[in-house]
């Protein structure tokens, strides 16, 4: 019985355990058949890309997915694909599940906003979660609330948070478009840390032991200016469960101490490589993975600039990659043959302990581009002063990209949608809503394609406002507002840094005609990256918004007990002094008064009533002595024992 | 130490307590034919688990000091062999990610900064919001919402040995929770009560290290519970030293000599309690290191430190082979499969009844307004916007015929 | 001072040309609709705009916790608070909609008055005691009233503050005014929608019934019975005439059945005829229940908790939640406990009863506004003759003042400047129902006294 207890806890112990066997099991295999997984067709596979970013930083982005075929045969034993993952498919029958920790906010200015890696990567700060079920209506919701308790405790994160339904909302089309069984919500001021990373590494089969994912050195990831790391779940009687871990970083690189370069070279984009981002260096791969691959991007903007020189693309006079990539995979720009960005791939294979991989980059010569944006990029700010009421405005400031998107500027017009959740505390005023462009304030059934709100309830609902607007492409800027009365809550609702203010979870901006995709016509399928067929995959355009923090009147904490005797004492007043007038009869009164004079008492009963008053006074003196007495004695003996 | 003695913030607790000793009341009516069998069976068992509950109480940055000695404690504890999925960590604040942090994701507790207590490894269970004094209390009594994960829930038995660790501001009889609730010395000793009455522990070992941290124990009166804290009543507790770097305070004095304590031990060392009772210095310490033992029955040199801080398993000999090991997730699943079995059927027959409930609800109105029924269809494909102005407009004619009638 | 009257058609004008003045001065700009002591959240018309245009886009008015008013009130002010574009302000024309219904008000008022001054100089020339009626202290009180509700500020506040108290104020006075007139369809009409628009003036119904079964306020039976007891006793003479005097007050003072009969067949006529416009118009969008729920229920359950002049939302705010339920019920009851003893003691004077539970309601009511102060200060004036001694008026006049100002003074110290707290408020809040208190007290007992000073005349 004493060594049973430990197999009964948790799903952690049996992942151990199941990681324990799969390796053993797996090991013999691997050494066998090569690269071909684990049997059953369960595959994994993990990948790495960066990226130069304009501003002198690097973006490193982790790719890391594993695949369980639908095989019934399978039953609850994987090899590969974890178990806990597949008991949270199975138990709530989830289709659909995306699930991201992030820290910083995405600039969407400087790092790009219509590349595939930003639209599916830029996430809103804190936690964000929705989940696509495949159960009836009314089942939906005591499964998400089960769903983000299973999370929290998967992913040690307060995600239980979501549970209540005045944190989640159900969009009908803003989202996704879908028939009432999404739900969404995000806690914007969760906080990301070691701790939710640990148990998300420890889903991958080698977990951060050995392959790409040994790369995680904890410091150097949370140091950087913005850090994602997401899990994304595709469920499907077809294709089985699908797991992809993402993990997105911006890091800083260490540039040479910048005070003693020349002027010229303070321009120098920094020289990085992967023993510098990350403090280690790729020692082979993790063994179980069907395929372990490092790609370098250079951005379209960047090779412009070199083809212009006709340099080399990958060691030029501008910077060498190191070391020389085993493969050059080009984008096919769609439009008269441009040219596309470059994707360079490392094999992580040829690596081990003894020659290890350490690809970087060395910077020549001064290089200045920018990334592709979106066409419009969207911020969100509050309006007004006070704690009483304000104003929530959306900008769209457009980028002066229209010839990318859209060809003739004249007649055309180009959807935006817009989801927008607020708690209930703020009280949103629908009938407000207010879309001016170009600072000109617009009739709304001109702009307004689309419109879905769903009113929040006090203590039960968010509000939720989808909607989708046309402008004209050539437009320069367009502002949503919408004016809000701020709530008071009880104190029990306020959390403990009340004053902090509250969080309004950032909105979400969707372009509905416009992919981001890239084609690469190189690229053969039977090569099977994932993380390539993801960048080739089309999908939306969209940007999160800054999270806004409201701050509200907060009551005094430490007076309930004052305001309710004060309250009651003014209620008792009125009440004790209005029966007291009515039930005053003054005339009875002054008659008995009058008879009491008239028959005038003799000099004993007036002294002797004199004295019984006094007596009884005394009584009382008496008794409040005693009780005090009491009291005291009471305490004394209560002290003393 | 600032003590912040404040008006005690209202909250769920209190009514939670009551609702807490309604269902003792409860279950001790239910358990009153047999309390000498249950309470014999629990004397008797052995010693087979560990379990530990570190609570970091305190939010903000100027409190660094205490998730250090959470941390630190949580270091020692899974060093000395109690793994991750016993520990029942409860962390107010976020301070390793901290945007004030100059280390990410590292916590220290001494300025060398030669060790980081926020390694690759840690697990925290309950962290910012969610440590309160309601969730504390219901991680100890194990009354919780169906849906929390295994991982939230202590899962301790009548074997088990409890380390109980809370840091924080305290003052006389109470501990706060993120500057905003209270925990009081009453509640700490029903709680632990109600834990004895449910066979939740064998012996608990809890350890306080706050202002006046003595108070909080005036209160307990179970057996087989013990207790250390920092300070007498009166005495602060005050913090070992300042991290320049940093910026804060890092380790308090009590948790700094707990940890040189055990720092000289691993796992099969045999220093006893007393030993390390003895080792608290009040001069270094500053403060009156205060240990409760009347609880207590086994004499204290003879239980080693490793019994609460540690997890020492004994081996059992078995002749035949162990089959267990194959056989437990078929034990677990069904059970779990059929607890979700259980509340679909639960949810299914409610909404059922819902449904029978509308419908009845239906067919009442429906009988009783047929004819505003029928009418309000009839007029349905009007706007009721402008049938309800020419009810209103109908409304006043009737007003000033009915008025001019009755004059 | 009795001479009002040729004056007041002046006053009443100059009353209505200042709001629209200050209309036209200010348009939009006063921000008095988002004052907390003018709109509460079941009158505001922001709100109310908000719950029209939910029902434009074919969504129940009531979905979002915004709107809690009745839903008649949408079709009729919705449109006139939809935002305009034409270079006139929104909502003016609202406002002048409730200048017109302000003036209604005062007219009502002044009819009222004339009523009951009518009944009070018929019944002391029966109690033989006219020089009380030729005192210099009695004034015309209808006029006097109309003019305290139009140029009291609170009530100018209240008709340019964008919030429906005006219309609620109507409903109020239009029931007294046709009860005292004894008109039962009107009185049932005023009756049924003044408690559909705000729930506490059902408390009315008691000084209603004893207004059409009694007549107006007149002073107590007994002194009736008395007189005419003397002077079928002692003065014979005088027989015929007192004998005609008896017969022209006797079925004033009898109860009589039929008007009372009449005005509770309306009732319930008006009410299910209220009660099926409602009905259609939330047709398919939540229906009734939701209305009950969202309207009585909200005023019952004190579910708002922003600040108003009261001093419930505070007290709500910070009470612990496991008492909430209790003391909702105390306060509730609070207004109905005291129901009863003061309809026994003033049954003889139905309108000053009715003037009473305004007051209180208006006190104790889970989100008091200004307005319905405006109201009940205004029936005040109705009674000047018989108050005209109260005690503390100049206290509570400069109570009033103080209040007034000083209430928007701490709102914006606490919301707007960040320097002070809510208890500042809350402070101004606690005064505010002191001063009503006393006002109420006082008020009472000098009609009961004026009562008692006039026995002693019959009986000297």
């Amino acid at each position: 019985m004493a060594s049973l207890r430990p197999l009964s806890r948790g799903p952690f112990l049996l992942l151990l355990i199941f990681f324990v066997f799969s390796l053993s099991l797996l090991r013999p295999i691997q050494g066998n058949g090569g690269s071909d997984g684990g049997g059953g067709g369960e595959e994994f596979s993990e990948e790495l890309l960066l990226k130069p970013l304009p501003d002198r930083k690097v973006l490193a982005h982790f790719h890391f997915r594993s695949a369980a075929p639908p095989s019934a045969a399978n039953g609850r034993h994987h090899h590969l694909f974890p178990k806990a993952i597949a008991q949270l498919v199975q138990k709530f029958q989830i289709r659909e599940l995306e699930l991201s920790f992030t820290q910083g906010r995405w600039n969407y200015e400087r790092w790009g906003g219509s590349d595939p890696i930003s639209t599916r990567n830029a996430k809103p700060p804190g936690v964000e979660l929705w989940a696509l079920f495949d159960l009836p209506t009314e089942e939906i919701d005591p499964t998400w609330k089960n769903l983000t308790h299973a999370l929290s405790g998967l992913f040690c994160a307060s995600i239980n948070f979501l549970e209540s339904p005045t944190a989640y909302s159900s969009p009908y089309w803003g989202f996704l478009s879908n028939n009432g069984n999404l739900r969404y919500g995000a806690l914007p001021r969760e906080a990301v840390c070691t701790e939710n990373l640990t148990p998300w590494l420890k889903i991958l089969p080698c977990r951060d032991k050995a392959g790409i994912a040994s790369l995680l050195y904890r410091p150097s990831i949370y140091k950087g200016y913005y850090h994602s790391q997401r899990l994304r779940l595709l469920s499907s009687e077809s294709k089985g469960i699908i797991l992809e871990q993402t993990l997105t970083v911006v890091l800083q690189p260490n540039s040479y101490t910048s005070s003693l370069l020349s002027s010229s070279d303070a321009q120098l984009q920094p020289s990085w490589s992967l023993s510098q981002l990350f403090k280690k260096e790729m020692t082979g791969k993790c063994v179980l993975a069907k395929s372990s691959k490092i790609f370098l991007e250079l951005e379209r903007g960047l090779l412009e600039k070199i083809v212009e020189i006709r340099d080399d693309s990958w060691s030029n006079s501008f910077f060498d990659l190191f070391p020389s990539p085993d493969r050059e995979i080009k984008e096919l720009e769609n439009s008269n043959g441009q040219v596309g960005s470059s994707l360079y791939e490392y094999k992580v294979d040829n690596s081990n302990e003894n020659k290890p991989l350490d690809v970087g980059i060395t910077w020549k010569l001064p290089l200045v581009w920018s990334s592709v944006h979106a066409p419009f990029q969207a911020s969100r700010f509050l309006m007004g002063s006070g704690n009483e009421r304000g104003s929530i405005a959306i900008s769209l400031q457009s980028t002066q990209t229209h010839d990318q998107y859209f060809g003739d500027l004249n007649d055309c017009t180009v959807p935006v949608i817009v989801l927008q959740v607020v708690p209930w505390y703020v009280k949103v005023y629908y009938h407000t809503l207010q879309i001016s462009i170009d600072g000109k304030p617009q009739t709304l059934s001109d702009v307004i394609e689309k419109i879905q709100v769903t009113p929040s309830e006090d203590k039960l609902l968010p509000g939720t406002l989808e909607i989708m607007l046309r402008f004209p492409c050539s437009m320069l800027s367009a502002t949503l507002s919408l004016d809000f009365d701020k709530g008071f809550l009880h104190i029990d609702e306020y959390p403990p840094d009340a004053n902090q203010g509250f969080d309004i979870p950032s909105a979400l901006v969707t372009f509905p005609n416009i992919y981001s995709s890239r084609s690469y016509p190189d690229y053969d399928v039977s090569d099977d990256s994932s993380l390539l067929h993801n960048l080739q995959e089309k999908y939306l355009v969209r940007s999160y918004t800054e999270v806004l923090l409201v701050p509200l009147t907060t009551p005094d904490f430490s007076m309930p007990y004052n305001v309710i005797t004060f309250t009651c004492t003014v209620l008792a007043l009125y009440f004790g002094s209005l029966l007291n007038v009515l039930r005053r009869r003054i005339g009875e009164e002054e008659r008995l008064l009058a008879k009491k004079d008239s028959a005038r008492p003799g000099l004993v009963p007036l002294l002797f009533s004199r004295l019984s008053s006094k007596l009884k006074g005394r009584k009382l003196l008496l008794k409040v002595v005693f009780v005090a007495l009491v009291a005291v004695v009471w305490h004394y003996f209560l002290n003393s024992s | 130490m600032a003590i912040d003695r404040r008006r005690p913030k209202p909250s769920r607790r209190s009514h939670f307590v009551i609702r807490e000793t309604l269902l003792l009341l409860f279950l001790l009516l239910i358990c009153a034919p047999s309390p000498s069998s249950s309470s014999s069976s629990s004397s008797s068992s052995m010693h087979n688990n560990n379990w530990a509950v570190l609570v970091c109480t305190s939010r903000f940055w100027f409190n660094y000091r205490h998730m250090a000695n959470t941390l630190s404690l949580y270091r020692t504890v899974k060093r000395l062999g109690i793994p991750d999925e016993r520990i029942i960590l409860m962390l107010a604040d976020d301070m390793a990610c901290n945007a004030r942090n100059t280390y990410p994701a590292q916590v220290f507790n001494n300025e060398n900064h030669q060790l980081n207590l926020y390694g690759d490894n840690v697990e925290v269970d309950y962290r910012g919001y969610e440590v309160t004094v309601e969730n504390f209390l219901r991680v100890l009594t194990g009354r919780h919402d169906s849906a929390v994960p295994r991982s939230k829930r202590l899962l301790s038995d009548e074997g088990s040995h409890i380390l109980l660790y809370m840091t924080g501001h305290g003052g006389d009889e109470f501990l706060k929770f993120q500057d905003s609730e209270e925990l009081q010395s009453h509640d700490l000793a029903d709680v632990v009560k109600q834990m004895k009455e449910k066979n939740r522990f064998k012996e608990l070992l809890i350890m306080v290290d706050t202002c006046q941290a003595a108070t909080l124990f005036s209160q307990l009166n179970s057996p087989g519970v013990l207790a250390i804290g920092s300070s007498m009543k009166g005495e602060n507790s005050y913090s070992h030293h300042l991290d320049s770097d940093i910026g804060v305070s890092v380790v308090d004095r009590f948790t700094f000599y707990t940890l040189t304590f055990f720092e000289k031990l691993n796992m099969y060392s045999n220093a006893s309690l007393n030993s390390l009772f003895a080792s608290y210095n009040p001069t270094l310490l500053m403060s009156t290191a205060y240990y409760r033992t009347d609880l207590y029955e086994r004499p204290l040199n003879e239980v080693p430190v490793t019994n609460f801080f540690g997890s020492v398993m004994k081996t059992m000999h078995t002749d035949s082979a162990y089959t267990g090991f194959s056989i437990t997730p078929e034990i677990e699943l069904p059970l779990s499969s059929e607890d979700t079995a259980a509340d679909r059927i639960l949810l299914e027959n409610e909404t059922h009844k819902e449904e029978a409930n509308s419908d009845e609800v239906k067919d009442r109105s429906c009988s009783s307004y047929e004819w505003l029924k029928v009418l309000q269809d009839r007029l349905a494909d009007e706007k009721s916007d402008t049938i309800v102005m020419y009810g209103l407009g109908t409304m006043i004619l009737l007003l000033t015929v009915s008025t001019w009638l009755s004059t | 001072m009795a001479e009002i009257r040729p004056y007041w058609a002046l006053a009443a004008a100059a009353a209505l040309g200042f709001r629209v003045l200050l209309l036209i001065l200010f348009p939009g700009d006063l921000h008095l609709g988002s004052r907390p002591e003018v709109a509460t959240p079941l009158t505001s018309l922001r709100r109310l705009s908000e719950g029209y245009w939910l029902k434009q886009s074919s969504m129940s008015p009531y979905a979002g916790s915004m709107y809690h008013g009745s839903p008649l009130l949408l079709p009729i002010l919705g449109p006139l608070t939809a935002e305009r574009t034409d270079g006139q302000p929104a909502h003016f024309y609202c406002s002048l909609l409730f200048v017109v219904v302000d003036f209604v008000t005062a007219m009502l008022i002044r009819a009222t008055g004339q009523k009951l001054l009518l009944s009070r100089r018929q019944s002391l020339e029966y109690l033989n005691l006219p020089k009380l009626v030729k005192n210099s202290a009695n004034i015309n009180a209808g006029d006097l009233a109309s003019l305290i509700y139009l140029w009291n500020p609170l009530t100018i506040v209240t008709c340019l503050g964008l919030c429906s108290s005006p219309i609620d104020n109507l409903m109020v006075v239009l029931t007294i005014y046709a009860a005292c007139s004894r008109l039962a369809p009107l009185a049932a009409f005023g009756y049924v929608l003044a408690t559909h628009l705000s729930l506490y003036p059902a408390i009315l119904i008691l000084p209603v019934i004893l207004l059409l079964g009694y007549g107006p306020d007149a002073p107590p039976a007994k002194l009736f019975l008395h007189k005419s007891s003397n002077s079928d006793g002692k003065d014979p003479s005088n027989n015929d005439e007192s004998r005609s005097a008896v017969t022209t007050h006797k079925p004033v003072r009898c109860f009589s059945r039929r008007p009372v009969v009449h005005f509770m067949i309306w009732v319930s006529i008006w009410s299910c005829y209220v009660l099926f416009l409602c009905s259609i118009y939330l047709k398919g969008l939540g229906g009734l229940q939701e209305m009950f729920k969202k309207t009585y229920g909200f005023i019952l359950t004190v579910g708002d908790l922003s600040p108003n002049i009261g001093v419930l939302w505070y007290f709500f705010a910070e009470v612990f939640e496991f008492f909430r339920n209790f003391f909702l019920i105390v306060f509730h009851v609070n207004i109905l406990f005291m129901i009863l003893p003061l309809a026994i003691r003033l049954k003889h004077r139905p309108c000053f009863l009715a003037f009473v539970y305004t007051a209180i309601s208006a006190m104790l009511k889970s989100y008091p506004s200004v307005g319905d102060s405006a109201l009940y200060l205004g029936l005040l004036g109705l009674f000047a003759n018989e108050l005209a001694d109260m005690q503390f008026s100049f206290f509570l006049f400069f109570g009033y003042i103080g209040v007034s100002l000083l209430s928007p003074v701490m709102h914006n110290l606490w919301i707007w400047r960040g320097t002070g707290n809510a208890n500042f408020y809350f402070a101004t809040g606690l005064v505010y129902s002191c001063l009503q208190t006393v006002l109420i007290v006082e008020s009472v007992s000098t009609m009961l006294k004026h009562d008692r000073m006039l026995r002693k005349h019959v009986i000297a």
